[in-house]
């Protein structure tokens, strides 16, 4: 593929709400990535993360009958069990994504949850 | 009455719905996906709820997860607009077993009237005139049942769906042949060789009618609507009444339509469509059994609310018009689909920022959309963008109207099917009234 033909693949995605494309013709491949997010105008940057909601459902710390220990400070591991999203009688985990200090619980027992809503943010370790 | 109601679902019918839920007094549920951020129902809503990531299997196809968004924000009844899960039986089912009412028919009749076999029979059953065929798979005699049908007609396999797999047979002389071939290339594709024999009704216009049954069994019909200007089976201008349709025989279809809707013990609003040859014979074709994009024409032109009507059968109670009432109307309706497509570069979708916005106004003019300026259209649902409903107080007085409308309509940023329905506007096939769904064909020839 040539230079012009992959600029305007980049403009075009660019336009939509694309953010990464593969294109595979016989042994060649190539895929492009754009940075769609819209400029920042702080100097701010954090290397905090996110554990987002996986459902839209009720929040537990723990499954029904079950106690927890989750703490602010604490550290926890990739793939911890942080809580449970109960979604139509099922339990969906809240499942820690890095392994690093739990700095902040953002949400409540019992509390309503929407899909994608940050619960907790964990610093990296 | 409900005091609030969930919408499944997204867009310039999310929003219709909760246009009606306003001046009901309801309070409006929406839900989003991840992609939907900005789009207008969630603003429109007095809540709203994001229930899962832009792909709509996870977010607006996600069962529990609009189980779930309806328990939570304690919402007593699902709308389900169309599309999505508004014709999905293990949806409905799964409201009820929640406690939840669909605002809709009940699993039973969506089963029923969604499979394409169990519809017909039911429509044989109501005194409704069905394409003549061999219901079911053709024999050895096949010759004699296809000289039966009279030619041309449509091979068509059993276990197909969707237009695969259809073959049309203009004389006898080709019959063993397409035969063979359609019952092979059936055995490959869908395992089953298995084939049924229809008449083939070249070019017929497509009419359907709208009908409301409530709980306690009273029907009313609406004047037909024409939905023959099509392109690969995607309607595109809509209008009511259909110019090829007499008082008399409007008479027979919404007599049809409820007997239909009797036969089948349906509860709720419903659409039976119609394949229409130049001898004015109607014949089945299916059941749509939720509310439909072109129901406006409809509403329009019979001062009616079909959603206040879904609504209140939903609730148990009673239709708010009578027969007589439904079937009177004033004037002539025509819908235009404005679709984000390029319709000269073979109706390419479109995507991107929606720069400028220019809606039409003025007498006569209802506008059914989400756009707005500055809008980021998402490239993962559907292209439609607006509705343009134009009313008249006759055909020639609505056309003249829609003359003016679209060249009102202005948008950029993206393309759209505005063009498009200019050119239909001019042709005089449209003008004279006498289109059938290869007109598109011929335009754009």
């Amino acid at each position: 593929m040539d230079v012009k033909t992959l600029s305007r693949i980049t403009k075009w995605m660019e336009s939509t709400d694309l953010e990464e494309i593969t294109w595979k013709n016989g042994g060649e491949k190539i895929s492009l990535k754009v940075n769609n997010s819209p400029e920042s105008h702080s100097k701010f940057s954090s290397t905090i993360e996110p554990v987002a909601s996986p459902s839209i459902g009720i929040f537990r710390f723990a499954r029904p009958g079950k106690a927890h220990n989750l703490k602010e400070g604490m550290a926890v591991k990739k793939g911890a069990e942080l809580g449970v999203v109960e979604v139509a009688k099922d339990f969906r985990p809240v499942l820690s994504p890095i392994s690093g200090c739990l700095k902040i619980i953002s949400v409540e027992d019992g509390k309503i949850v929407e899909y994608g809503q940050p619960l907790f943010f964990i610093e990296p370790r | 009455m409900f005091k609030k109601i969930l919408i499944a679902n997204r867009g310039e019918i999310a929003i219709r719905v909760m246009r009606t839920l306003k001046e009901m007094g309801i309070k409006s549920v929406a839900v989003y996906s991840e992609a939907d951020r900005s789009c207008l129902h969630v603003r429109e809503a007095d809540e709203a709820v994001c229930i899962g990531p832009a792909i709509a299997k996870e977010s607006y196809l996600n069962i529990s997860a609009i189980i779930s968004a309806a328990k939570v924000t304690g919402s007593e009844a699902i709308h389900p607009g169309y599309g999505f899960l508004s014709e999905n039986p293990v949806f409905s089912a799964a409201c009820a077993e929640n406690g939840i009412v669909f605002i809709g028919p009940s699993p039973k009749a969506i089963e029923m009237l969604g499979h394409k076999s169990s519809a017909r029979k039911i429509a044989v059953k109501g005194g409704i005139p069905v394409t003549p065929g061999t219901r079911d798979c053709v024999t050895k005699d096949f010759l004699k049942e296809a000289e039966q049908i009279g030619f041309p007609i449509m091979i068509k396999a059993a276990a197909g769906g969707g237009g695969k797999g259809i073959r049309i047979v203009r004389e006898k002389g080709q019959l063993d042949h397409e035969f063979h071939m359609a019952s092979s290339e059936a055995r490959s594709a869908f395992n089953n060789g298995d084939v049924y024999f229809e008449k083939y009704i070249e070019n017929p216009r497509h009419v359907e009618v709208q009908f409301a049954r409530d709980s306690k069994g009273a029907a009313v019909a609406f004047p037909e609507r024409d939905c023959s200007i099509q392109r690969r089976h995607q309607k595109l201008v809509e209008e009511s009444p259909s110019p090829a349709v007499s008082q008399k025989l409007r008479a027979k279809l919404e007599e049809a339509a409820i007997s239909l809707a009797d036969t089948a013990d349906y509860v709720g609003v419903g659409t039976v469509e119609f394949l229409m040859d130049r001898e004015k014979n109607f014949y089945f074709m299916e059941v749509n059994t939720r509310l439909q994009v072109e129901h406006p024409v409809t509403e329009t032109i019979t001062r009616t609310d079909l959603v206040r009507e879904q609504i209140l059968i939903a609730a148990g109670e009673k239709l708010s018009l009578s027969r007589a009432r439904a079937s009177a109307f004033d004037g002539h309706a025509i819908e235009y689909r404005i679709n984000a497509e390029d319709f000269s570069k073979n109706f390419a979708p479109s995507v991107g920022r929606i720069e400028e916005w220019i809606a039409p106004g003025g007498p006569g003019i209802r506008l059914d959309t989400h756009m707005y300026q500055g809008y980021k259209l998402p490239i993962y649902y559907d292209s439609m963008l607006a509705k343009l409903i134009v009313w008249g107080s006759d055909r020639a007085a609505a056309i003249a109207r829609s003359r003016r409308a679209l060249s009102e309509f202005k948008v950029s940023g993206i393309s759209t099917t505005i063009n498009l329905h200019k050119m239909i506007v001019e042709s005089p096939e449209f003008q004279a009234g006498t289109v059938d769904t290869g007109f598109m064909e011929r335009l754009l020839k």
